[in-house]
This record gives C-alpha cells, structure tokens and sequence, in this order.
C-alpha cells in the first residue's frame, strides 16, 4: 500500500467515525435528556420510559456502528490496497 | 430543569449523608408538602419490573430470530457462515444487554449512557478481520440481527396499544 493511499484510508477512517458520531450523539443527547425529565414528572412510567429509551437507542447507536466497521475495514483490510 | 430549594440535600447523600430536606418555614410549616423522594411512594417496582420483561422479551426474539438465521444459512449456504452468524448474533445479544444495562442506570448512578457497549462491534470487527475462521459478512449481519427483533417489539406494541386504545 502506497503512502498516499494510506493516508488517504487514515482520513476517511477518522472522518467516517467522527461525522457518524456527530447525528447519533446529539439523537441521543436529547433523548436522554427527554427521559430522564419525564422520569422525574412521571416516576410511575419509569418502565415505559426506560424502554422506549433503549429501543431508540438502539436504533440510534446502529448508525455510529456503521462508521465505526467503515473506518476498521479502512484501517485493517483495505479494499483499496494493491 | 430548575431544582427547588426544597429538593436540596443538607449533607451529601453520595457521602454516606441522609438524603432529608433541609428545613426550611415553607416545609416546617406544612409537612404534607414535604417534597422528601423517599416518602414519595410509587410503583417503582411494577416499573422496574417492566423494564426488566422488555428486555427479556428483546433477548428472547433475537435469540429465536439468530437461531433461525442460522439454520437458514446452514441449509442453504455454508456451515462455517452460520458459525460465524451465531458468534454475530450472540455479540449483538451482549451488546444489547450491555446497552439495556447502561440505560438502566441513566438517573440513578450514572449521569449518562456509557459507551462501553461499543467494544463488543469493535472486537468483533476486528476478531472477524484477523482470523480466518470468522466470516465478516455473516459476523456483521449477525450482530445486526437485533434490529428486526426490535423491529418486532416496536410493531408488536403499537398494535396492542391501538387495540387497547380502540377496545
């Protein structure tokens, strides 16, 4: 592998996890900052609210996932390496 | 979220202090407004019991959606590609637990959600990458089997809640 490629693979690693994180982080910013406020009005649907909680970030965490195995393939099986 | 005055602790509760009010006219004057949470009684525990049966729901559809998966590339691919699903599989089962358990906490001990959960797709990525054994497509998809299994728990309620709705 030449070094531009290299670089190049080093780059696209870091920017696939790094803009993947940036929707994901503040989804899941909010949506923990709108549970835990209804936990606090609602303490008896704390169940619910804690599951809908996790369904959605699961949902959400799956997005940061896909950057991170786009940036690991990069960076330890190049497609793009001779 | 504005706390009031009457919510704060006098002593430090994560110091081995009591959590009781300070106290203020406004409280001395009509203890049945003492806002105090551990006098505040709700079903917390029906609730946490719920949180628990969700996730056992949820474990228990992506085991049967994996395991099914499974017996459909064993038959109709390879055998070391179902392997290779069911190791996905069970990584995303501990994902999934991992999350839940994280969740769980949010509140309680811990201010946010932690990201610890995010080793398991790390390590398995990187363990279907350098040995041979392990498939990275099946591995992969496997793990994302939790998807239709939540999936499945989202359609699942909405209908019960429409049928407890319209009923």
């Amino acid at each position: 592998m030449d070094s531009i490629t290299t670089a190049a693979s080093v780059v696209a690693a870091g920017l696939a996890v790094g803009l993947g994180a940036i929707g994901p982080g503040i989804g899941q910013g909010s949506a923990a900052q709108g549970a835990v406020e209804g936990i606090a009005r609602q303490p008896e649907a704390e169940g619910k609210i804690r599951g809908t909680l996790l369904l959605s970030f699961a949902f959400m965490e799956s997005l940061t996932i896909y950057g991170l195995v786009v940036a690991l393939v990069l960076l330890f099986a190049n497609p793009f390496a001779g | 979220m504005s706390a009031s005055p009457l919510l704060q602790p006098d002593i430090d509760p994560s110091k081995g202090g009591s959590t009781a009010l300070a106290k203020t006219p406004e409280a001395s004057a009509s203890p049945e407004r003492n806002l105090n949470p551990v006098s505040v009684e709700f079903p917390l525990g029906s609730s946490e019991e719920e949180y628990v049966q969700l996730q056992q729901r949820l474990f228990l559809a992506t085991l049967i959606v994996s395991a099914f998966a499974a017996s459909f590339t064993a038959i109709f691919f390879d055998f070391s590609a179902a392997i290779s699903l069911l190791i996905g599989a069970f990584a995303g089962v501990l994902y999934l637990r991992l999350l839940a358990r994280s969740i769980g906490k949010l509140g309680r001990s811990s201010k946010g959600v932690s990201k610890i959960q995010l080793v398991v797709p790390v390590v398995l990525v990187l363990a279907a990458l350098k040995l041979s054994e392990l498939h990275f497509l099946p591995a992969l998809l496997g793990f994302l089997l939790y998807k239709p299994s939540l999936m499945l728990q989202v359609l699942l309620e909405s209908r019960i809640q429409a049928k407890s709705v319209s009923s």
